[in-house]
């Protein structure tokens, strides 16, 4: 069995330590007027660097650009779109973190990349390949309000978000990105659009020519739509499995018929996981499983926890490796 | 609907009350005394002088904007749930995570069982009401916010580290009871998080503020009112304010639901923009909000603290609300 470490999604953009603030202080001076784009793009370049160079010290083997150049996940690719307004602050899921609503007021369209900038730059301080990670168009539906005519539904404006999160997929496949990451945690409270969900991610898993697509849920209990997932489009299937022990063993009674990327470390809590219990589940998780690979990760964006021990939970996974791949 | 009990503690307000949700803008000497203090050079109790300054000035100022009940301004507060955190037995401060844009927090961890030692609001209460004969709204961090906006290293649950708080914050509006605070407002931004741990929440707030002698305000923001509602009229409060003047939710809707069986305080101001709401915007918004209650059970606040905005932004803003809130005082006093 290869067990291939990844990063989920975010990363902390800054830490506790005085050298890791400069991003901070720099959005803080840029929204005061105190300094150059040209001055800001640096800093923040810099700053993709270290969290690029962070996770390869972990000894991770897929990085992500830790989305520290977004505002948040979802005025971020939706301000991106043509028809589209950002509105106030509203919670995102059950984090303590907000995000801005979009409101959706024309008919929505990709009017150019929106990644491809963060994918490119993390690339070029990367000697691992970098994972970009979008907001799935369900999730960016189910969190926009509808005011425009053009959508009557839900489901309409997803699968607006559909094709422009298409054109995204396939930009990004062709700058170069090897494994793409797409969210929908919104699925988890509505299991109901399942068959829905699958309809708005064959376009992206059509658009992602050579690429691997990963389709990621997590912020719930993925268990009840586990055999859904397994049907979803999609390469890699990550799964949240801090939230429920039932999904643990219902994958070690059915198995997968996709290759799985599992969430083993709380991305939302500090306490640290035992690597020695968590290999012993993954262990009998895999009990049934047939494919030679599997991904180990952690449950969720990392962006909310202290970057000291966002890093701390990396090391985690590097741990379980090790024992999973010691000879007993 | 609940004048009945303002009444029984000896408090008599106007059609309308306008107050504050709680945190103001801190002004200028205070943020780098603030700032001086934690770089070491400054002592705790200089910093306390300063920061009475500031809060004598927001009574000032409160005062002059004709707000009906007043609050402290939290000018001695950073975070909302750290600087309970801070004081609490079995918490302390981790490290900064972020909230939203560039704002930062130190979250909380609880790593041992939670303790209440002593007061941790009820001398700045007693000394903001000492210095102005209008009410002062006394502002604490609810059990379930307090949970959920720490990282827990030691309860097995959630429910257990929320019960645990709950029972920990009981102790501060008791003592905020018996220094005389009659109106106390338990802030529950998490409330709506997880709508499955709403039960858990009410139980959490009936440990809080059972059978003490106060008028309780529970306020809720940015969160999903319409996952929630209308099993959110079972916490035991006499008022919920909710934010939701800058939301797109169509939430005069999600309240027509059920009939709202509370006093409702609206938020009527967006805090998180620069952009000073006219008069006539907020006169909209309040009469909006008369569709679902009456005026006898309708106060009138921000959508949350101003303390993002600058001193100017939030004196103009406010003062707004308050003409807004006397027009529409007018219009109902002659039956428009």
């Amino acid at each position: 069995m290869d067990f291939v470490l990844q990063n989920h999604s975010s990363y902390p953009r800054v830490g506790d330590k005085p050298g890791q603030q400069r991003l901070r202080r720099a959005l803080a001076a840029r929204e005061r007027g105190e300094i150059d784009t040209a001055e800001f793009a640096a800093i923040e370049r810099a700053a993709v660097d270290e969290i690029v160079h962070e996770q390869e010290h972990a000894g991770l083997d897929i990085i992500t650009d830790g989305q520290i150049r977004w505002y948040d996940p979802i005025s971020h690719v939706m301000g991106a779109l043509d028809g589209v307004r950002i509105n106030g602050l509203l919670r995102y899921f059950d984090t303590n973190f907000y995000f801005r609503q979009p409101v959706v007021q024309a008919a929505v369209q990709h009017r150019g990349p929106i990644a491809c900038e963060d994918f490119r730059l993390a690339s070029l301080a990367a000697r691992l390949p970098v994972k970009p990670v979008l907001p799935g168009p369900y999730t960016l539906a189910r969190l926009s309000v509808i005011e425009s005519s053009a959508y009557t539904s839900v489901a309409a404006l997803a699968h607006a978000l559909s094709a422009s999160l298409a054109a995204e997929v396939g930009a990004l496949a062709h700058a170069g990105a090897r494994i793409i990451q797409v969210e929908e945690p919104a699925i988890l409270a509505h299991p109901e659009d399942s068959d829905l969900l699958r309809r708005l991610l064959e376009p992206l898993w059509l658009a992602r020519g050579t690429a691997q697509l990963v389709v990621a849920t997590y912020f719930g209990d993925a268990e009840p739509l586990y055999a859904q997932l397994n049907s979803l489009p999609a390469d890699i299937l990550a799964l949240d499995l801090t939230y429920s022990p039932r999904l643990v063993e219902t994958i070690a009674a059915a198995g997968a018929s996709k290759i799985l990327a599992l969430g083993i470390v709380d991305g939302r809590n500090t306490r640290l996981e035992h690597a020695d219990a968590i290999a012993e589940q993954v262990t009998t998780l895999l009990r049934r499983y047939t494919l030679d690979t599997v991904h180990l990760l952690p449950s969720c964006g990392l962006e909310h926890l202290p970057r000291d021990r966002a890093r701390a939970k990396l090391d985690v996974l590097g741990k379980v490796r090790r024992l999973l791949t010691t000879p007993q | 609907m609940n004048r009945a009990v303002l009444e029984g503690l000896g408090i008599e307000l106007p059609l309308l009350p306008t107050t504050t949700v709680g945190s103001l803008p801190k002004p200028p000497d205070l943020v780098e005394a603030r700032a001086r203090f934690a770089r070491g050079g400054m002592s705790q109790r200089e910093l306390d002088e300063v920061a009475e300054e500031a809060v004598v000035f927001w009574l000032q100022r409160q005062e002059e904007l004709g707000l009906d009940i007043l609050v402290d301004g939290e000018m001695y507060r950073g975070d909302m749930v750290a600087y309970f955190a801070d004081q609490l037995e079995g918490m302390e401060l981790g490290g900064l995570v972020r909230a939203y844009g560039n704002r930062y927090y130190h979250k909380p961890v609880i790593c041992a069982p939670v303790r209440w030692e002593q007061p941790m609001t009820v001398g700045w209460w007693r000394f903001a009401q000492g210095h102005t004969t209008k009410p002062v709204k006394a502002i604490i961090t609810g059990p379930y916010t307090m949970m959920d906006w720490s990282f827990d290293e030691y309860y097995p649950d959630r429910r257990r580290a929320c019960l645990a708080l709950a029972h920990e914050m009981r102790k501060e509006v008791e003592a905020l009871a018996a220094a005389g605070a009659k109106i106390v407002q338990v802030d529950e931004p998490a409330l709506s998080v997880r709508p499955e741990e709403l039960p858990v929440a009410i139980e959490a707030m009936h440990v809080v503020t059972d059978g003490l002698p106060i008028y309780s305000i529970t306020h809720a923001c940015y969160g999903a009112f319409e996952q929630i509602y209308p099993g959110m009229l079972d916490l035991p409060t006499h008022n919920l304010d909710l934010a939701i003047s800058q939301s797109a939710i169509d939430w005069i809707g999600i309240l027509r639901r059920a009939p709202f069986t509370k006093d409702l305080s609206v938020g009527v101001l967006d805090v998180h923009s620069h952009a000073v709401e006219s008069a006539q915007a907020v006169c909209n918004r309040i009469e909006r909000a008369l569709e679902l209650v009456s005026s006898t059970a309708l106060w009138v606040t921000p959508d949350c603290g101003l303390k993002t905005r600058t001193l100017e932004e939030a004196i103009e803003k406010l003062g707004n609300m308050v003409a807004a809130t006397q027009q529409v005082r007018a219009m109902v006093a002659s039956g428009q």
